[in-house]
């Protein structure tokens, strides 16, 4: 089980990492499409990314109802605790 | 309104032909005769098509419960089809072809990559390396005279997303040939080539060897926003060079967004085309 703040520090680094982005880019409120320039392509990168350190399958279709880095902490929150 | 948007399009291609930009255009090797036999070839390949589909391969699914088993023999009944029809058009002259190099498809991972200047180029690509899948446009699972073709045969659909990048991924694995239009629609002529990102993105992940194909077609012709029935003046030529492999191994010390993104722009200047602004 992770606290919030250690998915969103995960997420942030892996973010960094991936898409060479700037981490002070990586907010809560980010939108990927637009802020972040991460297209579905991009999006199946890093849910499959997530996915490995997680050790939880996000699904496809629990992804698409994300839009912010806010959204993607509350999606794997809510699995990890399922 | 599609009507109103063809129609006007068909204009423009009249008003081209009749300008005197281009020099006085003779109709020759048997102009009308190409242009009746083009539409009755595909009137033809459009029912055997539809025939192969909803008879010849349910009854190879009825013979053969074996998945693999049977989308390899479904895809060689279809690469029969499309080199008969193949044959069957340079044979009546209606059209030319060479093709170079084509003992190199179909290795087992190959992800084969071509451009699209054509409607047909899937025809010369299946019909002689006809092992292999494809990633089909989604709208041919639901369209009536090739669902049942594509459905039997296991290709791939470019839709959604996530599902046709983890299928693609795991054929390539299972040492299956994959053929990818990088540039997901037919090239529009004049224009620079769009390359989506999804083909470097799958030869990255599962791909053991990329071979592009370059495909020409002189005078242009079947193109996109062209109707069947704009044939050329003269006899079209479609030339398919089959390329070097491209050495995957130098893109794999970056993560795979940026390796994707550095492979698409490699295809894109292999393909002579530019890639979209945003990347």
């Amino acid at each position: 089980m992770k606290s919030r703040q250690e998915i969103y520090d995960i997420v942030r680094k892996t973010l960094v990492e991936l898409f060479e982005l700037e981490a002070p880019a990586v907010v809560p409120e980010a939108s990927f499409n637009d802020d972040l320039e991460i297209d579905s392509i991009d999006a199946v990168d890093l849910i499959d990314h997530l996915s490995r350190i997680f050790e939880r399958r996000v699904t496809p279709r629990e992804f698409r109802s994300v839009r912010t880095v806010n959204d993607l902490i509350d999606c794997i929150d809510r699995l990890q605790t399922q | 309104m599609m009507r109103g948007r063809t129609d006007r399009l068909h204009a423009e291609a009249s008003d081209y032909f009749a300008s005197g930009k281009s020099p006085a255009v003779r109709r020759t090797d048997y102009y009308w005769l190409r242009l009746v036999g083009t539409g009755l070839w595909f009137l033809v390949f459009g029912l055997v098509t539809f025939v192969l589909g909803f008879v010849v391969l349910p009854v190879i699914r009825l013979v053969t419960p074996d998945r693999l088993r049977r989308q390899h023999r479904s895809r060689a009944v279809l690469g029969a089809g499309m080199r008969v029809f193949i044959h069957g058009v340079s044979d009546l002259r209606f059209v030319e072809y060479e093709f170079i190099g084509r003992e190199r498809l179909g290795r087992p991972g190959q992800l084969i990559v071509a451009n699209h200047p054509t409607l047909i180029d899937v025809c010369f690509l299946l019909g002689f390396a006809p092992t292999a899948t494809c990633i089909v446009k989604a709208g041919h699972f639901r369209n009536l005279i090739t669902r049942g073709a594509v459905i039997g045969a296991g290709y791939i659909p470019n839709a959604p997303t996530e599902e046709m990048i983890h299928t693609a991924e795991a054929a390539l694995r299972q040492g299956e040939t994959l053929l990818m239009f990088p540039e997901g629609t037919r090239t529009v002529p004049g224009k620079p080539l769009n390359m989506q990102r999804g083909a470097a993105n799958v030869a990255l992940r599962a791909a053991r060897v990329l071979t592009p194909v370059y495909i020409s077609c002189e005078p242009s012709t079947l193109s996109k926003n062209l109707p069947w029935y704009r044939i050329p003046p003269r006899r079209p030529k479609w030339t398919l060079r089959v390329g070097e492999d491209i050495d995957l191994g130098a893109y794999r010390d970056a993560p795979l967004p940026i390796a994707s993104r550095r492979l698409n722009s490699d295809l894109a200047g292999l393909f002579g085309g530019a890639i979209p602004m945003r990347d």
